[in-house]
């Protein structure tokens, strides 16, 4: 009979992380398109919007290109819907998988966001590469601040998510407000917008939302010409690093009865 | 042995907690095979889950080194999207496996499925995913088995098959089960845990438990 190895806490959640993962690829695309339409898909979306927004104006939006200043938007706020989504109805979708006590409710959120945010990495090379293969000018003045933004705010959804799918058990009503309070965050997170455009007297009422600094400073860090109006890189750390503890708080102190429930 | 210490265990509900055990306190011995018997509603699903560590008391401990299986039910933790062969490399990893192929053919070997290993879940008869369930857990080396009523299912050969299975490892590990068949729990187990009103007594005696179930 098959014997079963003397695993440490770590080991154990690694093979349940990547087994969960491989579960998700799996079950997730079932028709002939497959995973390939999870690339796809977006790559279309933000190619087709970002390339007619920059054709509408002269090309430019703040000294960069139109396509390039839309794809860091629709991109940034993709990455925070769908990762945020994911991981918060991961919770509630793994519960047939508590049974093993290997699986705690923590395992599926990072196995699918990890997909997701994999899937939005795939994303931008692919929209780099069709970038490249019209012979746009790609460009990343400050590459490590860019990776710092997209990680922070990667982050902060998967750890908004995890909070989120861990409250909306105990609060059903949590879930089915979800969408109503995720849409309007595609239109005030500066995905159309530059702060630049908004008076200073106004910021207030845009300000608080880190979503909107992890775009307008990963536009920064593309064309440091685009500049860094009323964003900073600490308040997006700071809200991260806020939302992680406060998420793990939760999390630590509900997961089992999450699991019971 | 199987330490239960001051565990406390409730459901919220619009009409305030509904407790299934409170402050209890108990020894499960290992060694020998397990009966548990109690009513509809007395908590042994509860109890059960709760060994596994598939759920967690509200309050106080279940102590154990022991290797325990997870509850194996009639479709624990399966998804129909995916292949029998899927399944099993799932739960195989999940379990820490040593070598997943090996397990892999036991499972397929023990379960029957034939040519249906390699087909989703989705498209087998309800006799078929039992099968698969229980063939996963008993292809695993555990010190105590979680059994609940899945002996029962399947058709005649695969019963027989599985409780010539079920025997075997009860001679070298435990089983601890739940049904609601008699004839079943006197096949396994030699000593019985009743629950009633949270309360839990052993006895070392199958027949003398199952009278006393009888008699409530």
């Amino acid at each position: 009979m098959a014997t079963v190895l003397k695993r440490n806490q770590w080991q154990i959640w690694k093979d349940v992380i990547f087994a969960l993962m491989v579960r998700e690829v799996r079950t997730g695309f079932n028709d002939k398109l497959g995973l390939s339409w999870a690339i796809l898909h977006p790559i279309a979306f933000i190619f087709i919007l970002s390339f007619i927004r920059g054709r509408l104006d002269g090309g430019e939006t703040h000294s960069i290109p139109t396509f390039v200043f839309m794809a860091y938007g629709l991109l940034l706020i993709q990455l925070f819907l769908t990762v945020f989504d994911s991981a918060s109805k991961a919770v509630k979708k793994a519960k047939p998988l508590y049974a093993f006590r290997q699986v705690q409710p923590i395992s599926p959120v990072i196995a699918s966001s990890l997909f997701e945010i994999l899937v939005k990495v795939m994303v931008f090379i692919g929209i780099s590469v069709i970038m490249y293969l019209m012979q746009m000018e790609i460009r990343v003045d400050d590459f490590l601040a860019l990776i710092l933004n997209v990680c922070a705010l990667a982050l902060f959804s998967v750890f908004f998510g995890l909070m989120f799918g861990v409250l909306s058990l105990f609060v059903p009503e949590l879930s089915k407000m979800q969408n109503l309070l995720t849409r309007p965050l595609f239109f005030i997170s500066g995905v159309f917008f530059s702060m630049r455009d908004v008076p200073p007297e106004y910021w207030y009422l845009l300000d608080w939302n880190p979503i909107l600094h992890a775009i307008e400073l990963s536009r920064y860090s593309a064309y440091t010409s685009y500049g860094n109006t009323a964003v900073s890189t600490n308040y997006l750390l700071l809200v991260t690093l806020g939302v992680v503890f406060l998420a793990m708080l939760i999390y630590r102190s509900l997961w089992k009865s999450a699991v019971s429930r | 042995m199987i330490q239960i210490r001051n565990v406390d265990k409730y459901y919220n509900s619009h009409i305030g907690r509904q407790y299934v055990f409170q402050d209890l306190n108990f020894d499960i011995p290992i060694g020998s095979n397990i009966a548990l018997l109690g009513k509809n509603g007395a908590g042994k699903s509860t109890l059960f889950r709760m060994l596994a560590k598939s759920e967690y008391p509200n309050a106080g401990q279940i102590i154990t080194d022991q290797k325990i299986s997870w509850p194996v039910a009639l479709a624990s933790g399966i998804h129909p999207a995916m292949t029998g062969r899927e399944n099993t490399r799932f739960i195989g990893k999940v379990n820490g496996v040593e070598d997943l192929d090996d397990y892999e053919n036991k499972v397929k070997r023990f379960s029957e499925l034939d040519k249906k290993f390699d087909l989703p879940v989705a498209t087998y008869s309800s006799g078929m995913r039992p099968r698969l369930a229980f063939a996963c857990s008993v292809a695993i080396d555990f010190d105590v088995y979680l059994i609940d009523e899945v002996t029962s299912v399947g058709d005649a050969s695969f019963k027989r098959k599985a409780r010539k299975a079920l025997f075997r490892k009860s001679q070298t590990s435990s089983v601890i089960m739940v049904s609601h068949q008699m004839s079943e729990l006197q096949l396994f187990c030699d000593s019985a845990i009743l629950l009633d009103a949270g309360k839990l007594v052993f006895y070392s005696d199958l027949d003398e438990a199952i009278e006393r179930y009888d008699e409530l």
